[in-house]
């Protein structure tokens, strides 16, 4: 790495307009919806929503890996300079494994079952980098040793159900990484782990990513998985990018509350155990016919009436590089206004209650 | 998350876009027309004797210098001749009464005696369920074809003992699913209840139990019939079905005898063939309807 | 281990029940004494008669009762003597006529479930990969078909077509031949046994390698970049194979069934056409042999296809 590489770091994906649609029986599902962002060699960017956000199929669709028939898929995917939109599937094959690689979310169902690991680590190996098959093996077993799996030689002999669901995910790990990719995707990678393992997956990947200087799309639930291993956030929801800014300012002035209830539905160590962790209510908006102005609005504690029937756009704070969707932002008059209206509520229901 | 879960069968590539409509699908009009089918030719069969059809064994040998029989299909004879100037047509029509007999007599004494056994192992369970299920095993343990040779070797050919031999074959596939519906629906409420007030074991294995086991298993019994359709065709193609009998296997064979007689006079066995093939798919398509018809109802109750 | 051992006892219970029910099957219902000398075991009041029946009850120990008659006959066949055929001048030993027919009976066996496989596994990878696209219901609906034609029609057909009027392959078999000239003689009635069984083969396959295609590893497989065909012959097939293989063992009865119809089709002198001259000829102790032979190797099969099952998915292997 020279020094001008990483003063001006070069432009990596650039994602205009992305929209991924399906044609289901019911009507056309708009999992994701005018999407555009962009990533820098070596950043690492958390796209973090509910399920049914269109966080998962956002990724899928920028790899390529949709199956196509009852598909819609537009806008443009620029990557390392070069237009993915209208690739075939043939020519997307070079790209996968070797220069954008994915680690999913379930390490129990994500291996072959009834092939050895040293095989399914091998095989990118051989198919991209066009080793053979001793030289596949070494570089197998030298992968699981970055991944720190103990005793790798005996591993790549065995079979995914002979390892722990940690050790499995590490082993996808080994995969993805195998071909040195340049865009690495994890879409959910600790949700189905053990809670005490997943700090240890998470660190590693950002270890990986640190030092083969990938970049990495980290896609989760849980905000609290991406705050200490992410540059940047996008925060998704209903099929669209409702904020954006670097994981610093994310935290310490997010505008959405679309952001905000997510932020407080993170445990929090200082809390009292026993507290509730906050839920929002309502669920994620229907995809088919989605509603006619802001999309968290149903289900928002800030909303107005504009908030209905206009739909607002991604806006700019002051930092250029926080943006986010919202015509009442936290911190707007508006919003502490309404703020003050609920707590009041919230004070006239308990001191009604008999004590 | 009303759409989760159209989401996800796309997501991973769904390959069978159509199982839901499928899902959804009536019986659809080929199961009438293969009902129609099925219909027509058995009326044929019964009514063969009235119809003023020729003499399925008379001899209608042409002095006019046709030539030597066989002849053709011809006016006269709509399906040709045999070598022996037999009208094809006619005995065809004939041949299909001991085929649709003995399939449907073979799948009813099946259903019968399989059944029962079926249902009284399900239900009483313990040691009689284990006799029974080893003898369903044992008799699985034969190819069907070589039992029913084995048997038909020591029995003489009657209309009787044919049926009943090919009835023997499916008593072990039919008691197998008789006995597994019933192991299903013993524990069902409604059966539970019935115990619990009191009612006797063979009300409950008539009243409750049969009706609810032996009416899903209808498609199989067309399937049923096609498969003793198709071993009585084998038998009598083999000279070991029904003698003296007229039979689709023994026409057929009669017509492929010699390879002269395939070559020369192809019609002889390729018009019984042809009826067999359609009643065979009739029924096989039918029974499968049926099945993919009865097992949504259940599904969506 | 002890799942193997449940299985071989099993396989053992199967097979004394089987030769009992047929060797007590023909000796009830059949009238031993009757095949051997025909006519004249009815004619006991002629002393001549009597004493010839007295002489062959006592050479055939058909004076002895029915389970100690089991028990020897049982040894005998373990021990490879099956009895005399009585049909045939001199009474030549069965196990002769069995130890010529069998190696005929198995190749053209074999080379029909091999032809099956090989036929069914690529049609299923196909049908697979294009669900519900045109070219899968096409395939669905000519399996359909071939499965409504008898096997005895389809043997009529292919020999009708393929050796009659394009002249393709021989007409007859010839024991005399060459092996390989042979071989090609087998090769249509293999196809005649194949092609329904591969239909039922790819039925099966097509639905659970359509099932295996929609499980996470396989787009794991793909994010890998891997060729549509690598991806389902390496890695989709072999975890769909398990009820592929089941079946493929199961079906083994249904194709020494259909080897009985084709060997007499195509006049193949094999197991199959010599069970049905023999009943034809009421020469019951071949008879008697072939059917034990059948039955006794498709229950083998049957324990074979277990123990195969447990070897090729690691998960149960433990």
């Amino acid at each position: 790495m020279n020094d001008s590489e990483s003063m001006t770091p070069a432009l990596l994906l650039e994602v205009s307009d992305l929209k991924t649609y399906f044609r289901t029986e019911r009507g056309t599902v708009k999992a994701v919806d005018g999407v555009s962002f962009s990533l820098l060699r070596g950043q690492s960017l958390g796209i973090v929503g509910e399920s049914g956000s269109g966080k998962t199929v956002l990724s899928r669709s920028i790899m390529g890996l949709l199956g196509r028939s009852n598909l819609i898929r537009e806008g443009s995917i620029k990557f390392n300079g070069q237009e993915l939109m209208g690739l075939s599937v043939k020519e997307m094959r070079s790209i996968w494994g070797q220069e954008m690689s994915m680690i999913f979310q379930d390490p129990m169902t994500s291996l072959n079952p009834v092939m050895k690991i040293g095989r399914q680590i091998a095989e990118p190996l051989m198919l991209h980098l066009g080793m053979n098959k001793s030289e596949a093996r070494l570089t197998a077993e030298k992968l699981l040793t970055d991944v720190r799996i103990p005793e790798p030689q005996r591993r790549l002999n065995q079979y995914p159900h002979e390892l722990s669901g940690g050790m499995r995910q590490r082993v996808m790990i080994a995969i993805a990484l195998a071909c040195g990719p340049t865009l690495l995707f994890a879409d959910e990678p600790t949700t189905a782990l053990d809670v005490t393992v997943q700090a240890e997956i998470l660190q590693l990947i950002n270890e990986q990513r640190v030092d083969r200087h990938m970049s990495l799309i980290l896609v989760t639930h849980n905000i609290g998985v991406v705050a200490g291993n992410t540059d940047v956030i996008a925060v998704m929801y209903g099929g669209k990018i409702v904020e954006k800014a670097p994981t610093k300012t994310l935290f310490s002035s997010y505008k959405m509350p679309y952001t905000e209830a997510l932020m407080r539905s993170i445990p929090k160590l200082r809390q009292v155990s026993h507290t509730r962790l906050a839920t929002i209510p309502g669920r994620p908006p229907d995809m088919v016919n989605p509603p006619l102005g802001c999309n968290f609005a149903p289900r928002c504690a800030y909303a107005r009436p504009k908030c209905l029937v206009e739909e607002p756009e991604l806006t700019a704070t002051e930092n250029p590089e926080h943006v986010y969707a919202c015509f009442y932002p936290v911190g707007s008059p508006e919003y502490h206004e309404r703020k003050l209206e609920l707590s009041q509520r919230v004070d006239s229901l308990s001191t009604k209650g008999p004590i | 998350m009303s759409h989760d879960t159209a989401t996800t069968s796309v997501l991973s590539g769904s390959l069978e876009p159509e199982t839901d409509a499928a899902l959804h699908k009536k019986i659809g009009w080929g199961f009438w027309i293969a009902v129609s089918w099925v219909i027509v030719i058995t009326l044929l069969a019964i009514l063969a004797p009235y119809i003023h059809l020729r003499d399925p064994r008379g001899y209608f040998v042409e002095l006019n210098g046709s030539g030597r029989p066989p002849y053709g299909p011809s006016f006269k004879h709509w399906f040709g001749t045999d070598k022996d100037a037999r009208d094809v047509f006619s005995r065809t029509l004939y041949g299909a009464r001991i085929s649709l007999i003995v399939g449907f007599s073979a799948i009813s004494f099946g259903f019968l005696v399989g059944g029962t056994l079926g249902i009284i192992a399900g239900y009483f369970r313990g040691w009689l369920d284990k006799i029974i299920s080893f003898t369903f095993i044992i008799l699985l343990s034969f190819p069907s074809l070589v039992l029913a040779i084995m048997l038909t070797a020591l029995l003489n050919r009657s209309l009787f003992t044919i049926s009943m031999i090919l009835g023997i074959l499916s008593i072990a596939p039919v008691g197998r699913l008789a006995r597994a519906s019933t192991l299903q629906f013993s524990d069902r409420e409604f059966i539970l209840a019935a115990r619990q007030i009191g009612a006797s074991d063979s009300r409950i294995i008539f009243r409750e139990l049969l009706p609810n086991v032996v009416i899903p298993m209808s498609a199989l019994a067309l399937l049923g019939m096609a498969v003793a359709i198709v071993a009585e065709g084998g038998l009598a193609y083999l000279g070991l079905s029904v003698s003296q009998g007229i039979t689709w296997g023994s026409l057929i064979q009669i017509g492929s005898d010699s390879a002269t007689t395939l070559e020369n006079a192809p019609w002889i066995a390729f018009f019984p063939i042809l009826l067999l093939f359609l009643t065979v798919l009739s029924l096989n398509f039918a029974g499968d309807r049926l099945r993919s018809h009865l097992d949504v109802k259940e599904s969506s109750l | 281990m002890k799942f193997w051992m449940q299985r071989v006892a099993m396989a053992i219970l199967l097979l004394l029940s089987v030769s009992a029910l047929t060797f007590g099957a023909m000796n009830v219902l059949g009238d031993p004494l009757f095949n051997i000398l025909g006519p004249l075991a009815g004619d006991v009041n002629n002393p001549k008669s009597a004493a010839l029946i007295k002489e062959v009850k006592a050479k055939y120990d058909l004076d002895k009762p029915l389970p100690v008659r089991y028990v020897k006959w049982l040894g005998d066949f373990a021990t490879g003597d099956m009895g005399v055929q009585f049909s045939t001048d001199g009474q030549p030993p069965v196990s002769g006529l069995i130890k010529e027919r069998v190696p005929r009976t198995m190749t053209l066996l074999v080379m029909a479930q091999l032809l099956a496989v090989m036929i069914s596994i690529p049609w299923a990878a196909i049908t697979a990969a294009r669900a519900g696209k045109r070219s899968d219901k096409i395939s669905t609906m000519n399996s359909f078909f071939l499965l409504a034609m008898p096997n005895f029609a389809l043997a009529i057909l292919l020999k009708y077509i393929f050796s009659l009027k394009l002249g393709w392959f021989p007409l007859t078999y010839n024991a005399m031949d060459p092996y390989f000239e042979r071989l090609r003689q087998i090769f249509l009635p293999a196809v005649t046994i194949a092609l329904p069984a591969a239909a039922v083969y790819q039925r099966l396959l097509r639905t659970d390698l359509i099932t295996t295609l929609q499980q996470d590893f396989i787009l794991m497989a793909r994010a890998k970049g891997l060729s549509r065909s690598r991806v389902i012959f390496r890695h989709a097939i072999r975890p769909s194979m398990f009820s592929f293989i089941t079946v493929v063992g199961l079906n083994t009865g249904a194709l020494i069934g259909g080897s009985i119809v084709v060997e007499t089709v195509f006049r193949i002198p094999g197991l199959g056409s010599t069970l049905v001259e023999s009943v034809l000829r009421e020469d019951f102790p071949v008879v008697l042999a072939i059917v034990m032979l059948i039955a006794s190797a498709f229950v083998i099969i049957n324990v074979l296809v277990d123990i195969l099952y447990s070897i090729i998915d690691p998960r149960v292997r433990r």
